[in-house]
């Protein structure tokens, strides 16, 4: 470096950064990229919501304002709008029995033309039935529960017509449990359970205690049951077990290390 | 007097970037309308300055290229949120540094530098070589090319933030009142920050000052 040259300060050194610059050649390939990029831009579709944002910015709305007006929006169409099934029902409930007296969105089930379509599969050698025939000839409670409801009278409630339906669908597949009450009588109950019933025995007074099965199992536990061959080991080993335990005992209760002596309670 | 000068181009923008701002609000105003190919001329006159504010914060000239361009991609899909309350060039300047940052902190741990070129033909960068040393041929290439590298590895070591005021401040020249606007924060932290970048980078780049 010469000593003679001026002073040479951090701003001078950081200014020769901005000499740093790409070859004229990059410049080339940078348009070429940034016009693809651009292009793919305009191509791709933007998504929706990046409208709505752009209405919001347009418009300068306040963002709590928008964000108010979108939860109304949602809340009215999603929300508060009854469903089909929702909208149906109050009408069928208010009218009088419809033909079949169908729950509405039972009904729409058995009338929607995919089951038609299926059931007219299966009958395919008939000719095909009217929607009416085919809700009556599908077997089950949702369509037989009108016909065995009709003659009580149902409080209209969409639940009492569900309990009729499967009452009277329970009646229809078994005839013998239907004569009689849902669930039977006390007195029918326990004289069913009495029979079952066994006299109750103890269990050890079913147990034979000379027999040599009892003997074997017992004999270790209790020297008494056992056989005289074997009484004598039996008592040999329970003898040494009994004093190796009282050894053991003994040895961890007193210690002795080095001058100390221990006792331990 | 001309201290006052320079002292009030580093606070506020210069008539001139004013009058620069208004044709490109114009211009922007063309593209809003629909033409497209108004754009291009915006991407010609801000990409050699874009690319060296995003080339000398990441030090990598790969990821440089590719963020400028996302930069004006950016720039062109949400030209229509564009008020004019700000100058075009801030606004642009605001998606590039923002990009950049991002980009930043999600590779932290990855930090490859890939230098430019020094273009010789630079009368600063020739005064500044020639001040420097008086070697040619060889010898002054190579003390070229360390001085490039010493002035990146200072500048990594700073901070993200503060390595972008200096870039903003020194490099690119813009005034601390339009720091302040494209990173959205006070004219005195601006101030604050590149006093203390200045201060590391002083420490760092000792050996070259004189």
């Amino acid at each position: 470096m010469k000593d003679t040259d001026p002073k040479i300060t951090l701003e001078n050194l950081l200014r020769f950064k901005r000499a740093e610059r790409p070859p004229p050649e990059f410049w080339a390939r940078f348009e070429s990229e940034i016009r693809a990029k651009q292009l793919a831009a305009i191509v791709v579709r933007r998504p929706w919501w990046d409208g709505i944002f752009a209405a919001v910015y347009r418009n300068h709305l306040p963002f709590g304002a928008a964000a108010a007006l979108a939860l109304t929006w949602v809340g009215v169409h999603y929300v508060g709008a009854p469903s089909q099934a929702e909208r149906a029902a109050p009408a069928r409930t208010a009218e009088s029995p419809a033909p079949g007296n169908v729950p509405a969105p039972i009904a729409q089930v058995a009338a929607s033309p995919v089951l038609v379509q299926d059931k007219a599969d299966i009958d395919a050698p008939r000719t095909a039935p009217s929607r009416q025939a085919l809700a009556a000839a599908i077997p089950s409670h949702i369509t037989q529960a009108p016909a065995a409801s009709q003659s009580e009278s149902i409080s209209g409630m969409p639940f009492a017509d569900g309990i009729a339906a499967s009452l009277a669908d329970f009646r229809a597949t078994d005839s013998d449990l239907a004569k009689r009450d849902v669930f039977g009588s006390d007195r029918e109950f326990e004289a069913a359970v009495a029979t079952a019933r066994q006299p109750a025995a103890e269990p050890l007074a079913q147990v034979d205690p000379s027999g040599e099965r009892l003997e074997r199992l017992l004999a270790p536990a209790l020297p008494a049951y056992s056989s005289s061959g074997s009484r004598s080991l039996v008592s040999d080993r329970m003898k040494q077990k009994a004093s190796d335990d009282r050894m053991y005992e003994s040895m961890d209760r007193y210690g002795a290390g080095g001058m100390s002596l221990e006792f331990r309670f | 007097m001309n201290a006052s000068k320079a002292l009030e181009k580093t606070l506020v923008a210069s008539p001139e970037r004013k009058l620069e701002a208004d044709a490109d609000l114009a211009v922007v105003r063309q593209v809003q309308a629909g033409d497209v190919a108004a754009f291009d001329r915006l991407i010609g006159k801000y990409r050699e300055r874009v690319l060296g504010i995003v080339y000398n914060m990441t030090s990598n000239r790969e990821d440089a290229a590719d963020l400028a361009q996302d930069a004006f991609i950016k720039a062109f899909q949400s030209i229509h949120r564009f008020q004019g309350q700000s100058s075009f060039f801030t606004w642009l300047y605001r998606i590039a540094v923002n990009s950049t940052l991002s980009h930043l902190r999600k590779n932290r741990l990855r930090s490859f530098f890939s230098l430019e070129s020094i273009r010789e033909d630079d009368p600063v960068s020739r005064e500044l070589v020639d001040a420097l040393t008086d070697k040619t041929g060889v010898g002054r290439e190579s003390f070229v090319r360390e001085l490039q590298e010493k002035l990146n590895d200072a500048m990594q070591k700073l901070s993200i933030k503060h390595r972008t005021v200096v870039t903003l401040f020194e490099i690119d020249g813009l005034s601390h009142q339009e720091i302040a606007e494209v990173m959205d924060c006070s004219v005195g932290t601006v101030r604050s920050r590149l006093h203390y970048a200045k201060q590391l980078l002083q420490a760092e780049l000792q050996p070259f000052l004189r």
